[in-house]
């Protein structure tokens, strides 16, 4: 047999690491399930410490994978398939995820690792939070879909395979993936999406025994903030590489892909608020259960979707339909099950407490659920349906971005409206003197200002102003309901007040950075400008304020590729900032395809983005695409300060118990 | 009626009533946005059925068919699935994965009759696993077969 020339390398022993994870994740989840059924302490103290050994295996077979890239050691056919010997270092190092294979071994460790936090966390035996038999449901249920997962990597879809004899060189890392954008994207996705296991798992070992309905949010309150900040920060990576990398001048193109991600964001959005309404008011049981193990279908369905190939678009890098099948079937017994046991259950959860009254701070947490619910299954509508046509008939169909765009902007304008009301209204009741005293100025002025846009700035766009005008109305009543608290409070000392009430004041944070990306959104959704041109060096040419000149083409080359290079000067009008911008086109030497390096300016006004497209003509004449994109880096700054607003709603201590009404 | 059950009766209401709305929304955009994908054989076949419709063609840009109009973003190129032909007219910037012999997807409105195709927009498709440049050859021609399997 080969095997028996083939050398043994480190690779070998990562590959025997992981059978061995699989094996123990076993039987942590047996253990588990025995113990706890049985009511024995000792068999879910072996789970307990099963959980440890499976996560240091995993990262031993991680490591194997990483020795086995910097090794360049291309008998191993993921090493060889994804780097090169001229691939740099560092995205040496990053390969690991570059690929199938490897993506689905960092989603395994990683859940391991959550797998391991949260027994750290949670796990101890005589734990007042987590009694025995939740505790062993909890490990029962993480150990399972480890088991799931390793399953899939070792029989379907395993990095540890091996060629011989090895190829002198391997085939580099698909170029576009050489970026710093793709190198965070999908570390931060997948602990989003894996950050959801522990929650979901937690929800179900409530379901499973029966018990403390209303603890499991106050538990996972601080996990699913994590995900969710971890969900958030790859989703915007991968907006963020598209923008910089992809050179087509958007950042987000409703791709399948994106959505796949995007669907657990916006149910696990609606979690964050509908737990708070349980936590204070015992009421939205069932549905939070719901929502939580939705989000985590969602997260895998994200998984499923990327990984199967069954989309086909910059994502999906390879068809197996072994791999896709495995996948729908482990997602049908997850929402199965979980739904299952869901419905067993509905009767225990009946809330005591009814909603009080349709003016008040629930109806409008209420509103928010609704409105996210049914973006997401818009989202999973025009995701899904062109996999299901496919599937049942012989059409290939597509859903367009206008359909996206179409139903999204209004729900996304009535989430912001209520995002005004909700922190500020009154739980139970609201008067309308209280209604009034809140929101009546704010209202007023966002009112007011829809003519001043529509003829003052003559900006005669009706979504831009409804959203401008919303906007203020937020920014208005949120930093009405500051003053407030600040005028109430004793001392008047603003820092304090914020660190007094960490979780209210960090979840206004990233409102206000919601408000921050929702105006970039708008500036650059509605009024960006686009420009396809020809143009010979010393020509110059117009575009919003600015005059743009091509000075001259060159040539460039660095170790793996080179590369066609235009230079261009830009100068803003009336003694704006003067710049020069290099797009580029280049070839990397083990890829047929050439890539676009778009040159971009950006300010806090505009991006100025340049592409550099095809010779037209013998007389040294370029195609050349220009965008003018207004407020793009609005999108990433505000990004950053909803992150910072859940930094600081985290540093909040968890409340042991639930505070009863 | 209690003032209890009348809340929820409200609550209630308007839920359904914001949620009806949202469903009407969803249904009219929803089969207003369908693009329907098809190989210029396809599309030839059933030309009357889509006239007026936004399609997308999928296919090969055939080799030797690509003719740029000098000193303008204008473009002409054939698609093709091997059977048939469908000329194809786009002005401006196409993705930098197109060339000639590549996978490409064109879109726009479909006028049946017309000489040529206009499309607004160019998707070029990379074939999934890249090639390397050694094997091109028969790797090529293996990988255009199963594209236009994809591609289907």
């Amino acid at each position: 047999m080969l095997n028996s020339v083939m050398p043994i390398e480190v690779i070998e022993w990562g590959h025997f690491a992981a059978v061995m994870a699989l094996l123990l994740a076993a039987v942590q989840s047996l253990t588990a399930a025995w113990g706890g059924w049985y009511q024995q302490v000792v068999w879910v103290d072996v789970s307990r410490r099963a959980v440890w050994a499976v996560w240091l295996l995993l990262s031993v077979a991680m490591a194997s994978l990483v020795v086995a890239f910097l090794q360049h050691d291309f008998s191993v056919r993921y090493v060889a398939e994804h780097s090169s010997r001229a691939l740099p270092l560092f995205y040496l190092a990053t390969a690991l995820w570059g690929g199938h294979e490897g993506s689905l071994l960092l989603w395994a460790w990683l859940l391991a690792l959550f797998a391991a936090l949260a027994v750290w966390r949670h796990g101890s035996l005589r734990s007042p939070t987590l009694p025995l038999p939740s505790l062993a449901a909890l490990l029962a249920i993480l150990g399972a879909v480890v088991v799931g997962f390793l399953l899939l990597i070792l029989f379907l879809s395993s990095p540890f395979q091996r060629l011989w004899p090895p190829p002198t060189d391997g085939r580099d890392l698909n170029p576009l993936l050489q970026d710093p954008g793709m190198v965070f994207h999908p570390p931060f996705l997948y602990l989003g999406y894996v950050g959801f296991a522990v929650p979901y798992a937690l929800a179900m070992a409530t379901l499973l025994t029966g018990r403390l309905y209303d603890d499991w949010v106050v538990t996972c309150r601080r996990w699913i903030l994590f995900a969710w900040a971890m969900l958030t920060t790859g989703i915007v990576f991968g907006a963020y590489w598209a923008y910089y990398e992809l050179g087509w001048g958007g950042y987000w193109a409703w791709d399948p892909v994106e959505n796949a991600s995007f669907m657990p964001w916006l149910t696990s959005t609606a979690l964050l608020h509908s737990m708070m309404v349980q936590q204070r008011r015992h009421i939205f049981r069932t549905w939070n259960l719901f929502l939580i193990i939705t989000t985590f279908a969602l997260a895998l369905l994200g998984t499923f979707l990327v990984r199967s190939g069954v989309l086909s678009s910059v994502h999906a890098f390879a068809t197996d339909p072994g791999r896709g099948v495995y996948l729908l079937v482990f997602m049908a017994v997850v929402l199965l099950g979980s739904f299952g046991i869901l419905t067993l259950r509905s009767d225990r959860l009946q809330a005591t407490v009814r909603l009080p009254s349709m003016v008040c701070r629930e109806s409008t947490f209420l509103f928010n659920n609704l409105f996210f619910v049914a973006a997401a299954a818009t989202v999973l509508l025009g995701t899904l349906y062109p996999l299901a046509i496919e599937t049942l008939s012989d059409s290939k169909v597509s859903v367009g971005a206008p359909y996206f765009n179409k139903v999204f902007v209004p729900i996304m304008l009535a989430v912001l409206l209520l995002m005004g009301l909700g922190p500020s209204i009154p739980w139970r009741h609201a008067s309308l003197a209280q209604l009034r005293r809140y929101f009546l100025i704010p209202a007023l002025v966002a009112i007011g200002v829809v003519p001043l846009i529509w003829w003052g700035l003559a900006i005669h766009n009706g979504y831009g102003v409804i959203a401008a005008a919303i906007v203020l109305f937020v920014v208005m009543s949120h930093g009405g309901d500051i003053m407030r608290a600040y005028w109430r409070s004793t001392d008047r000392q603003f820092m304090r007040l914020v660190l007094r009430n960490k979780r209210r004041y960090g979840g206004l944070l990233t409102h206000f950075g919601l408000l921050i990306l929702v105006s970039g959104l708008v500036g650059s959704g509605l009024f960006k400008q686009e420009r396809d041109l020809v143009m010979r060096p010393g020509d110059t040419t117009h575009i919003g304020a600015w005059q743009l000149t091509f000075e001259a083409i060159g040539q460039r080359s660095q170790h793996n590729w080179q590369a066609d290079e235009g230079r261009f000067s830009a100068q803003r009008s009336g003694g704006g900032a003067s710049v020069t911008l290099q797009p580029q086109k280049r070839i990397y030497q083990r890829s047929p395809q050439p890539t676009t390096e778009a040159a971009i300016y950006s300010s806090w006004r505009e991006d100025l983005y340049l592409v550099l497209g095809d010779p037209a003509g013998d007389d040294g004449a370029w195609t050349i695409r220009i965008y003018l994109n207004p407020l793009v880096v609005w999108i990433w700054w505000g990004a950053g300060v909803m992150i910072l607003g859940v930094g600081l709603s985290l540093l909040d201590q968890p409340r042991q118990r639930l505070v009863e009404n | 009626m209690t003032p209890a059950a009348r809340n929820r009766l409200l609550v209630l209401a308007t839920v359904l009533v914001v949620g009806g709305a949202l469903l009407a929304l969803v249904l009219t955009s929803f089969t207003d946005n369908l693009v329907y994908f098809q190989t210029p054989t396809e599309i030839l076949a059933s030309a009357q059925r889509f006239d007026g419709r936004k399609v997308r063609i999928g296919g090969m840009v055939r080799n030797g068919s690509l003719v740029r109009t000098a000193a303008t973003t204008e473009m002409r190129f054939v698609v093709t699935d091997d059977r048939a032909n469908i000329t194809v007219y786009h002005r401006g910037l196409p993705p930098s994965l197109f060339r000639e012999g590549q996978g490409v997807i064109v879109e726009g409105v479909w006028r049946a009759g017309a000489a040529e195709f206009i499309a607004d927009t160019i998707l070029a498709k990379h074939s999934e696993d890249y090639v390397p440049v050694e094997m091109s050859e028969q790797g090529i021609a293996k990988s255009r077969e199963s594209l236009l399997k994809t591609l289907r």
